[in-house]
């Protein structure tokens, strides 16, 4: 899920923090610029690791700030592809699930990549909200009342990286679109022992086998 | 900014939790203190409660050792110690190909991990009774709060003591 990445960076350290010791005020600069930043192909910035090095120190003409050449380590959040994480449901709509991890928010599991065969119930009364259901086994016991495969939210979801993507930045953007998302995981739950954690959990105790 | 290496190494969870511990992480409200930003303590809140949580050095060493007859990918062992599978049903989809490798000796591999890495902190779901028990209390302390103006603390125990069917006693603190 994390990796580290070492970056250098050229960095003007305003006047105002030139008081504090150089790696105290360097590293404070390089929080404010990269924490919780997306960097394309990179992932999403989690910490500033260590401090590498730290050259120059040059004051241009014309300028009050000092100009340093960092070299660093940064923990990123990148996961590869066949990575198995678990994430909260965010929300259920007729396209798809959509998970938060807390720090990242972005995780889209598409309609075709839930399992086979599954089915939306929607809420009534509500634009577009519902929950998913999946219909294993007898037909009949889908059908019945209280459904035993529901994704609901209740607890946690288990789902494989299928594909991890940055956007390029769009020019315009119509007013009621969704905020632009720099970093877009997609996952899948089709496949045994992914989904919410409860499903196999009983599984586990009916024995059923494949 | 000129990207030197984008990959200077793989992270396991339990590696940035204590990383981050390091710097003074942890679960109390003193946050406002500690040298940590809030997005940085939102993955804390994520690790947490994952398995890496009650993981240590020890722990992982000692598993790393102990898999390498199993030949593993990398990612493979990433996955496991970061997910900590208890049942081959968890761990099937970590493992490519597991029927050709492994056979048998996939359970072999699941206690492994069950005896080397340390539980995470289980999130049992709650048992009926004490759900109702959790359900009255909430309730009887949504009334008084609307009262608690004019009502004494006293006078409070007394008003949920008596609605309980089970005819326990819950204390409110």
């Amino acid at each position: 899920m994390f990796y580290l990445s070492l970056i250098e960076h050229t960095l003007r350290l305003p006047p105002h923090i030139l008081h504090l010791p150089v790696d105290e005020a360097i590293k404070s600069e390089l929080e404010t610029l990269f924490l919780d930043k997306v960097i394309a192909k990179l992932g999403l910035c989690i910490s500033v690791y260590d401090i590498r090095s730290i050259k120059g120190g040059f004051i241009f003409p014309g300028d009050g700030a000092s100009t340093y050449t960092v070299e660093f380590r940064l923990i990123v959040f990148r996961p590869f592809i066949g990575e198995i994480i678990v994430a909260k449901l965010k929300e259920s709509d007729a396209s798809g699930l959509r998970l938060s991890l807390g720090f990242f928010d972005d995780i889209y599991i598409p309609a075709h990549l839930l399992p086979t065969p599954s089915r939306f119930e929607a809420i009534p009364h509500t634009r577009n909200q519902g929950r998913w259901i999946w219909d294993f086994g007898d037909a009949e016991e889908a059908q019945s009342e209280e459904p035993r495969f529901v994704i609901d939210g209740s607890d946690p979801i288990k789902f494989r990286v299928d594909s991890v993507i940055y956007p390029s930045i769009p020019l315009e953007q119509p007013e009621n679109s969704k905020p632009f998302a720099p970093m877009v995981i997609t996952g899948t739950i089709n496949y045994d022992g992914l989904g919410p954690v409860s499903w196999w959990e009983e599984a586990e105790m009916i024995q059923e086998d494949e | 900014m000129k990207i030197k290496e984008a990959n200077a190494g793989a992270l396991t969870n339990f590696e940035v939790l204590g990383f981050l511990r390091s710097r003074g992480a942890s679960k109390d409200p003193t946050r406002v203190i500690v040298p940590i930003a809030p997005s940085e303590f939102k993955v804390y809140d994520y690790l947490v409660e994952s398995a890496a949580c009650n993981q240590t050095k020890e722990h992982v060493k000692e598993f790393l050792e102990r898999c390498k007859s199993y030949k593993l990918a990398k990612a493979e062992v990433l996955n496991i110690i970061n997910l900590r599978p208890s049942a081959l049903v968890e761990i099937d989809p970590i493992i490519e190909e597991s029927e050709k490798r492994f056979g048998e000796q996939l359970e072999e591999l699941v206690n492994l991990v069950v005896e080397v890495l340390p539980e995470p902190p289980t999130q049992k779901l709650p048992e009926p009774e004490s759900n109702e028990v959790k359900e009255d209390t909430m309730d009887g302390k949504n009334m008084d709060e609307d009262k608690t103006e004019t009502v004494t603390v006293e006078q409070i125990d007394k008003d949920q003591i008596e609605p309980n069917e089970d005819g326990e006693q819950i204390v409110v603190s």
